[in-house]
C-alpha cells in the first residue's frame, strides 16, 4: 500500500474513535438538561479535568507552531514552555473563587459573570461579542492546521476543503450531542495519544538526523551559540519582546471565556489538584522544540512555505519515513487541533447565547436555551468553517484584533474578584482603550516602543484607566460585589 | 495557617521563579554551553526551574488549609 493511504486510513480511524467516544460520553446523561450541556452538571473528576485543561493547551500551534519556532528562532521557542507552565498558577487561587460565585448564580460564561459583579448588560455584550470574535479567529486557526495536516501527509489527495470538514465536523457533532462532557472526554483520549505520539516521533526524528540530543545542541552551540541565546548580536528576538510575550500569554490565558466555564464545572479541590499536575504538561512540549532545532541546518528555508510546516516536511521529504508514521503524526496533530477546537466551539457558543442572545430576548426558558446551544454549535461551527475557507484579509484582521483583547479582560476579572471600589463605567472604558491600543500596536503600526508586546501596551493603559475611571465614578455597592469579594 | 496567609504564600512561591525565567533575571541562564544532558544550558535552566516550581507547589498544597475542608467535594 502507498503511504499516503496508509496515512489516510489512519487518521481516518482516528477521527472515527473520536466520533465514538464523543458521542458515547454523553450517552446515559440527562440530555434535556441545560446545566448538564453547559457545565456537565459542575461534576467534572480530576483526571477528565485534567486533559480537558490539558486539550486547551495542546492545539495545532504546540504540533505544528512549536516546531517552527524553534526552527527559524532558536530560543525565543522556550517561550512556549515557560508560559504553559506558568500560567495555569493563579488558578489555584481564583479559580476556587469562580467556581463557588458561578455555583452562588448558576453561571456558565465569562460575560455573566462580569455582567452580575458590575451590574451592566453593556459590559455582558461587549464581552460576548469579543469571545465570539476571538473564539472564531482561535478556531479558524486549528481549522487551518486540521486541513494542512490531511493534505501534506496525503501527498495533497484531500483538498484544503475536505479535510477540515471531515476533523472539525465531527467536533462539532460530538460538542452539539454531548456538550462539555463530550468534549472533556474525548479530550482524554486525544490528550494521551498526542503526548505518545510528539515523545515518540519527536526523540526518533532528532535521533536519525543527528545520532542524540547531545549531539545535535553541541554543534548548533559551536556553529551559532547566538541561536540558543536570546537578546544578543545575530539573535531572532530581544530581551523586552521575550518578556512582554511571556507575560501577555500568561496573563491571557486564564482570561479565556473556557477557563471560566471549565470552573463552574468543577469544584475547589478538583481545580487545586489540576493546577498541582499541571506544570508537567508544559514538559510534553520539549520533543516538539527538540524537532524544530533538529531541522536547523539540514532543511533549506526556502523549501518550505512557512516554519509552520516543518515538522510535516521533516516526515514526508526529508526522511521518508514509512507510511504509518505519516498516519500517527497526522492523528496526534488532528487530536491537538480538535481537542482544543471542541471547547472553544463550546464555549463560544455559552458566551453568546448567555451573553447576547438571553440579554435581547428576555425570559427564555431553559429548555429553549439548550436548543439554541446545540443549533448555535453548528452555527459557530459553520461560520468558523466558512470563514477558515474562503475568509477575506480584512475580516482575518478583525478577528486578531478581538483575539488580542482577551487578555485586556484580566483588569476587570481581577477587580471583580478583589477591588470593591472597582465600577462598569471603569471596566468598560479601560477596556476598550485596552482593545484598541493592542488592535493599533499589533495590526496598524509598523513597530512597538522598544519592541514590547502590544498587548502589554494595551493592559498598562487599560488599568490606568480603569482605576482613574473607577474613582471618579460610584461603586454600586450591590449585594454580588459582597459575595465576589469574598468567596 | 489562614487561607489569606496560604494564599499570600502561594503566590510569592510561584512568582520568584516565573521571574527567574523573564529577564532581567534570565540573563544569568541565557547562554549555549555548557550542554548539560544533552540540552543547551539556558534550555536545560528553564526545565529545572518548571521541576523545582512543581514541587514546590505540592509540597505547598500540603499546607493549604482548604485542602480537609468539606466545602466544594469532587
Amino acid at each position: 500500500m502507498e503511504h499516503w493511504l496508509i496515512a489516510l486510513c489512519i487518521m481516518v480511524g482516528y477521527l472515527v474513535v473520536a466520533l465514538v467516544i464523543g458521542i458515547w460520553a454523553g450517552k446515559g446523561q440527562d440530555s434535556s438538561s441545560l446545566d448538564e450541556f453547559a457545565v456537565a452538571g459542575g461534576k467534572l473528576g480530576l483526571i477528565v479535568m485534567w486533559f480537558l485543561m490539558g486539550g486547551a493547551v495542546f492545539s495545532a500551534f504546540s504540533f505544528l507552531g512549536a516546531p517552527g519556532w524553534a526552527y527559524e528562532k532558536g530560543a525565543p521557542a522556550y517561550y512556549i514552555i515557560i508560559y504553559t507552565a506558568f500560567a495555569i498558577l493563579p488558578w489555584y487561587i481564583i479559580g476556587p473563587k469562580i467556581s463557588k460565585i458561578g455555583k452562588k448564580f448558576n453561571l456558565y460564561t465569562l460575560s455573566s459573570f462580569l455582567r452580575i459583579r458590575y451590574r451592566s448588560k453593556g459590559l455582558g455584550i461587549i464581552v460576548g461579542l469579543l469571545a465570539l470574535l476571538a473564539s472564531i479567529q482561535y478556531l479558524a486557526t486549528q481549522l487551518t492546521g486540521m486541513a494542512h495536516i490531511f493534505n501534506i501527509m496525503t501527498e495533497g489527495r484531500i483538498p484544503f476543503w475536505l479535510g477540515a470538514l471531515l476533523a472539525y465536523g465531527i467536533v462539532v457533532i460530538y460538542v452539539a450531542t454531548g456538550g462539555l462532557r463530550a468534549a472533556a472526554w474525548s479530550d482524554v483520549f486525544q490528550g494521551l495519544l498526542m503526548i505518545v505520539i510528539s515523545w515518540v516521533v519527536g526523540l526518533a526524528i532528532v535521533n536519525q538526523l543527528h545520532d542524540s540530543v547531545g549531539v545535535m545542541f553541541t554543534t548548533i552551540a559551536t556553529e551559532t551559540p547566538e541561536f540558543l541565546q536570546i537578546g544578543k548580536e545575530g539573535s531572532a528576538m530581544g530581551t523586552i519582546p521575550f518578556t512582554t510575550t511571556i507575560l501577555v500569554s500568561v496573563i491571557g490565558f486564564l482570561m479565556w471565556p473556557h477557563l471560566f466555564t471549565k470552573s463552574y464545572a468543577t469544584g475547589p479541590r478538583v481545580i487545586k489538584k489540576t493546577v498541582l499536575v499541571y506544570p508537567i504538561f508544559s514538559l510534553f512540549l520539549v520533543p516538539l522544540l527538540l524537532v524544530g532545532f533538529a531541522a536547523k541546518g539540514i532543511v533549506d528555508a526556502n523549501l518550505i512555505e512557512s516554519a509552520d510546516q516543518i515538522l510535516p516536511f521533516l516526515i514526508t521529504t526529508v526522511m521518508n519515513l514509512p507510511g504509518w508514521v505519516y498516519g500517527l503524526v497526522g492523528a496526534g496533530a488532528l487530536a491537538a487541533a480538535m481537542s482544543s477546537a471542541d471547547a472553544i466551539t463550546h464555549n463560544a457558543t455559552l458566551e453568546v447565547t448567555d451573553g447576547v442572545v438571553r440579554m435581547i430576548f428576555k425570559d427564555l426558558s431553559d429548555r429553549t436555551v439548550l436548543t439554541i446551544m446545540r443549533v448555535g454549535v453548528f452555527v459557530i461551527g459553520g461560520l468558523a468553517y466558512i470563514i477558515t475557507i474562503f475568509g477575506g484579509q480584512g475580516l482575518i484582521v478583525l478577528l486578531l484584533g478581538a483575539y488580542g483583547a482577551i487578555v485586556q479582560f484580566a483588569p476587570g476579572v481581577y477587580s471583580a474578584l478583589y477591588w470593591r471600589r472597582a465600577t462598569a463605567a471603569g471596566v468598560i472604558s479601560g477596556l476598550v482603550v485596552g482593545a484598541i491600543l493592542n488592535f493599533y500596536f499589533q495590526l496598524v503600526a509598523e513597530s512597538t516602543p522598544f519592541g514590547m508586546h502590544a498587548g502589554i501596551i494595551g493592559l498598562i493603559a487599560n488599568v490606568i484607566i480603569m482605576i482613574v475611571v473607577s474613582l471618579l465614578t460610584k461603586s454600586a455597592q450591590n449585594e454580588e460585589e459582597e459575595v465576589y469579594l469574598r468567596s | 495557617m489562614t487561607r489569606k496567609m496560604f494564599n499570600t504564600i502561594y503566590s510569592i512561591i510561584v512568582t520568584i521563579p516565573f521571574l527567574l525565567l523573564i529577564f532581567p533575571m534570565f540573563e544569568l541562564a541565557n547562554r549555549a554551553t555548557p550542554i548539560v544532558m544533552g540540552l543547551p544550558f539556558s534550555f536545560f535552566y528553564i526545565i529545572l526551574v518548571i521541576l523545582l516550581t512543581f514541587l514546590a507547589i505540592i509540597i505547598l498544597h500540603q499546607f493549604d488549609p482548604d485542602r480537609t475542608s468539606e466545602e466544594g467535594g469532587e
